[in-house]
């Protein structure tokens, strides 16, 4: 696609397309690596995700620490460069892109952090908080419209009546309503995405539903594709239009979210779905834990990657590195029992 | 305005300003205290000299026939001037260094630091006498030197705090929106930073006063000028002391210690009230109850009750005001049960329970009720018997506790000291072997033990942490959200452990989590608390399958069933009560949609609906069992 030219896209198009890209980072040589005359290990984070998404829709990101979801979140936000594949916003390759363009693209993807306590600096008023972006990026002209447009996004974040929230500090303010805080300064640039990582982990149960829904409402009435990254698996079935479940830097199962998680194909999606606490003690039933942690992304086995915890693995696994196979409705595993 | 406030208040604080201000007062208005001009130069007598206070001259006259009173108030000049420029320059430098160093890192930040360090180990005051030997002893000379020299701690202390500062989210949260380094800076690091500055600053000009005294003490002083340490070298080396006159010594030098007292007892409040302290450690307070030794209703039901709360109500005192924390809670955990105290943040769950090791923060008190520990009062122990009680009859994991290993020592070494602080009598080697042996149920190969606890991943950090908990085989052990933080596959690993252990050492758990998900999955009886009080408790088959508290069910409705992905879910309107405005009523009450009149002023009690099934709402109240 030529660059700088105004693309015109139906709906349906992707805003945000990751083809096939990898990120590695070098691990520096440590004082042991020296004397044991090793070289330094290169860690590879991501290797090989590729990602749709489409506006108004809610993309889940599964998987445990240490898998990619934080790194693919950053790629998408073009924090980071990918040392291998494409990222490509709204049609255009963020790799084209001159670090001023990629600046001004950053201000359609915003970011909603897990801690509300945390994210939110305590000096300032909520009224300076959401207008921040705005002074970043030199949005607006004068005070008073970017006050409106203030008063506008925490309305949209479910802050109302918007005015008595301008002058109030974040430690008045219940998690709740700090996390509604950081959902309309993300707002406020009239972002096409919204990375959402562990949005609700740090709250009540109580209140988690108000800012799911939030999230979700975003997304089906005003177009935002968001993007939300997450360990739990019960909402990502609630909240979710699309599931990527990440092991080790690689996507290994994704589809449509309740298709995925009502029947996973993957061993490890399966391990996952099946060890979240059902909150009925009729329905317990045994949970497939799997042994060991996620190895270090600087060792990756070979073959499957997910092999040596594999409960199912057979002789071919450590030789054959599965691709995604699809299985029917828009899911795909990348398991040889699937499609090998 | 409030660090205004609070500084008056600080009783030291306010004194040292007051000192502060006497000398700055004396320093302006100089012309108009001051009897005499000293810079005037007026023909004297022999016998103008060294004489002693009088009504003319109320500190006598130094070794020039000079007014010592007049000399000390236009000293005050010199002295502040040289003290407050001295420190603006080394904070300018030292602030710019520290936050250049700290907010850059890497290798400039590296070579900032190693160019700080170079100026730390100079004798600065060797280096300060070269300097002005060198270039002149005039006061602006003088005053770079001071100010030049001075800045070291300055520097390393701004590059400290921008470092945390740097680190965290909502400077993250800044750059993910596109922020540049230089609005950063200034919009947030800048601001947190300036607090701890302004404390340093107030240390630095002492600092700067006394380098000024001294050098002018030694002779390097600006000649053309009066300052106190000017004073004490004319009259040190003029014959003073062999004059007998005492008042043209002690006077200039009271003056320094007045300054330099006051600058350094205000600069100590302010760093009080503006670098709190953080980390504050559990401190275990006295005991608050009368010792009664009942043995409450706790052994109703079979298996007696190996920890038993009746009644228990903490208080905590926050700026003045008390704070009902945990509200007469009563609840009970049988020798192998595994009981779920679940509620949300606020509820008094994990209170109620740090009360009951007695191991409550500052400021919380128990006020009411009673812990029975296999039938003990703990409350009625000594500090020699509650410590033998701790960790043998109840440990705990705390919450994150994953991070409270020390990191220096060896994992299995403070299993092994747990033992041992406990049963003294155990050789070391046995209480290496039992050391290995519970790593090796808690599933760490026992080779492992002799690892740092930074080798370990979290998952097994927090198994290690349990292994500590188990060390002197325990009869409860409490796990205040031990799941938290771990990723989903480890959190089921160490839940299965925790159910395993149970069944297998018969021990009691009491397991603090705000997942509902949890104690369905592991607890046999669950206590839900809300506002300091127990909302409702029962077996768990009892309480998820037909809750009947209003905020239980909310909560259920709440919390989200991957198995049922299409029910919606709810919030609950309104938020948790705050603990320094409980509402007068029922708890729940301003967020239950079932509230009623009486239930705004009225408490309601705990109402039995079949034994070990209780439930605090007026709903209730037809259906309450009696005589059980």
């Amino acid at each position: 696609m030529s660059e700088g030219a105004a693309v015109v896209r139906p709906v349906t198009e992707p805003v945000v397309i990751l083809d096939d890209v990898a990120v590695s980072f070098a691990r520096g040589r440590r004082l042991v690596d020296v004397f044991r005359r090793r070289p330094g290990s290169v860690v590879q984070a991501v290797d090989g995700v590729s990602l749709e998404l489409r506006p108004g829709e809610v993309l889940a990101i599964v998987g445990e620490s240490g898998c990619g979801k934080t790194t693919t979140a950053n790629l998408i936000m073009g924090l980071l460069r990918p040392s291998r594949g494409r990222v490509i916003v709204d049609g255009q390759d963020l790799a084209g892109l001159a670090e001023s363009d990629r600046r001004r693209r950053r201000r359609r993807m915003q970011m909603v952090f897990q801690d509300p306590y945390e994210s939110l600096n305590p000096r300032m008023t909520v009224g300076e908080i959401v207008a921040e972006p705005l002074q970043v990026h030199r949005a607006t002209a004068t005070r008073g419209e970017s006050e409106t447009l203030v008063l506008q996004a925490l309305e949209r974040a479910g802050l109302r009546p918007a005015e008595r929230f301008l002058a109030v500090r974040p430690v008045e303010l219940s998690g709740g309503q700090r996390q509604r805080v950081v959902i309309a300064s993300a707002l406020v640039l009239e972002p096409q995405v919204i990375i959402a990582d562990e949005p609700v982990s740090m709250l009540d149960v109580s209140i988690r539903a108000d800012i799911l829904n939030l999230l979700a409402s975003l997304a089906t009435k005003q177009d935002i594709a968001i993007v939300m990254i997450t360990h739990d698996m019960s909402t990502v079935a609630a909240f979710s239009d699309r599931v990527a479940v990440m092991y080790l830097g690689r996507v290994v199962e994704t589809g449509p979210s309740r298709q995925v998680l009502t029947s996973p194909r993957h061993p490890y999606t399966q391990a996952l779905v099946s060890v979240v606490p059902v909150p009925h003690p009729s329905r317990r039933r045994p949970p497939l834990v799997l042994v060991g942690e996620t190895p270090d992304p600087s060792r990756i086995p070979p073959g499957c990657r997910f092999h040596p915890r594999c409960p199912v693995a057979f002789a071919r696994c450590p030789q054959v590195d599965p691709p995604l196979f699809d299985v029917g409705g828009g899911q795909k595993a990348a398991c040889l029992l699937v499609g090998g | 305005m409030t660090v205004w406030r609070k500084l008056l208040r600080h009783r030291l604080g306010a004194v040292g300003l007051a000192m502060l201000a006497v000398a700055v007062l004396v320093a302006i208005f100089a012309a108009v205290i001051a009897p005499y001009d000293p810079y005037e130069n007026v023909r004297v007598s022999i016998d103008d000299i060294y004489q002693s206070p009088s009504p003319q001259h109320l500190l006598g006259t130094d070794d020039a026939g000079k007014d010592v009173f007049s000399g000390l108030v236009y000293g005050a000049r010199v002295s502040l001037l040289v003290g407050f420029a001295g420190a603006f320059i080394s904070l300018i430098v030292g602030g710019v260094i520290g936050l250049v160093a700290g907010f850059k890192g890497g290798r400039l930040g590296n070579g900032l630091m190693r160019f700080t360090d170079f100026f730390l180990v100079i004798p600065e005051l060797a280096l300060q006498i070269v300097i002005v030997a060198i270039i002149g002893q005039s006061l602006r000379n003088i005053i770079l030197v001071i100010g030049l020299l001075g800045w070291t701690t300055s520097a390393r202390l701004v590059r400290a705090q921008t470092l945390s500062v740097r680190a965290r989210k909502f400077v993250e949260r800044a750059r993910a929106v596109g922020a540049s380094d230089l609005y950063i800076l200034r919009r947030h690091i800048f601001p947190q930073v300036v607090p701890l500055m302004l404390a340093n600053a107030v240390l630095t000009i002492s600092l700067a006063i006394l380098a000024e005294s001294t050098l002018a003490f030694i002779g390097l002083g600006d000649p053309t000028v009066i300052s106190w340490g000017q004073m004490l070298n004319f009259a040190f080396t003029r014959g003073a002391v062999s004059a007998g006159a005492w008042w043209a010594l002690v006077a200039p030098g009271l003056a320094i210690v007045w300054v330099v007292l006051g600058v350094t007892l205000l600069g100590n409040a302010l760093e009080d009230l503006l670098n709190p302290r953080r980390g504050r450690h559990f401190l275990e307070p006295e005991p608050a109850m009368p010792a009664e030794e009942t043995v409450g209703p706790a052994a109703e039901r079979g298996a007696p009750a190996v920890l038993a709360v009746q009644d228990l109500a903490v208080e905590f005192v926050v700026a003045g005001a008390r704070m009902r924390a945990v509200d007469g809670t009563t609840f009970s955990v049988r020798k192998g049960e595994a009981l779920g105290l679940v509620g949300e943040s606020g509820s008094g769950k994990t209170t109620a329970m740090l009360a009951a090791l007695r191991l409550l923060p500052p400021g919380g008190e128990v006020v009411g009720g009673s812990v029975l520990l296999g039938g003990q009062n703990v409350f009625a122990l000594t500090a020699d018997e509650l410590r033998d009680v701790r960790w043998t009859r109840m440990a705990m994991v705390f919450q994150g506790a994953m991070n409270a290993l020390n990191p220096v020592r060896t994992v299995e070494d403070q299993i092994v000291e747990a033992i041992s602080l406990h049963d003294p009598d155990l050789s070391k080697s046995a209480a290496q072997e039992r050391a290995a042996h519970l790593l090796e149920v808690m599933g760490i190969d026992a080779d492992r033990g002799s690892e740092y606890p930074h080798q370990f991943s979290g998952g097994m950090r927090q198994r290690a942490m349990i292994a500590l908990a188990l060390a002197c085989d325990p009869d409860v052990i409490v796990a205040d959200e031990p799941t938290t933080a771990l990723d989903v596959m480890i959190q089921a690993q160490i839940l299965e452990l925790l159910k395993k252990l149970q069944r297998e050492l018969g021990m009691a758990l009491v397991l603090i989590t705000h997942d509902l998900g949890v104690v369905a999955e592991s607890c046999d009886r669950v206590v839900v608390m809300y506002g300091g009080i127990v909302a409702e408790q029962g077996t768990v088959e009892e309480v998820y399958s037909d809750p009947q508290h209003p905020y239980t069910k909310l909560l259920m409705e709440a919390f989200p069933d991957m198995e049922d992905p299409d029910r919606p879910l709810v919030s609950i309107p309104g938020l948790p009560p705050r603990l320094d405005r409980l509402p007068p009523g029922c708890r729940f009450a301003p967020r239950c949609p079932a509230a009623f009149d009486r239930c705004q002023v009225e408490r309601p009690p705990s109402y039995v609906l079949s034994p070990g099934r209780e439930a605090s709402c007026f709903l209730l109240e037809s259906r309450q069992v009696v005589g059980v």
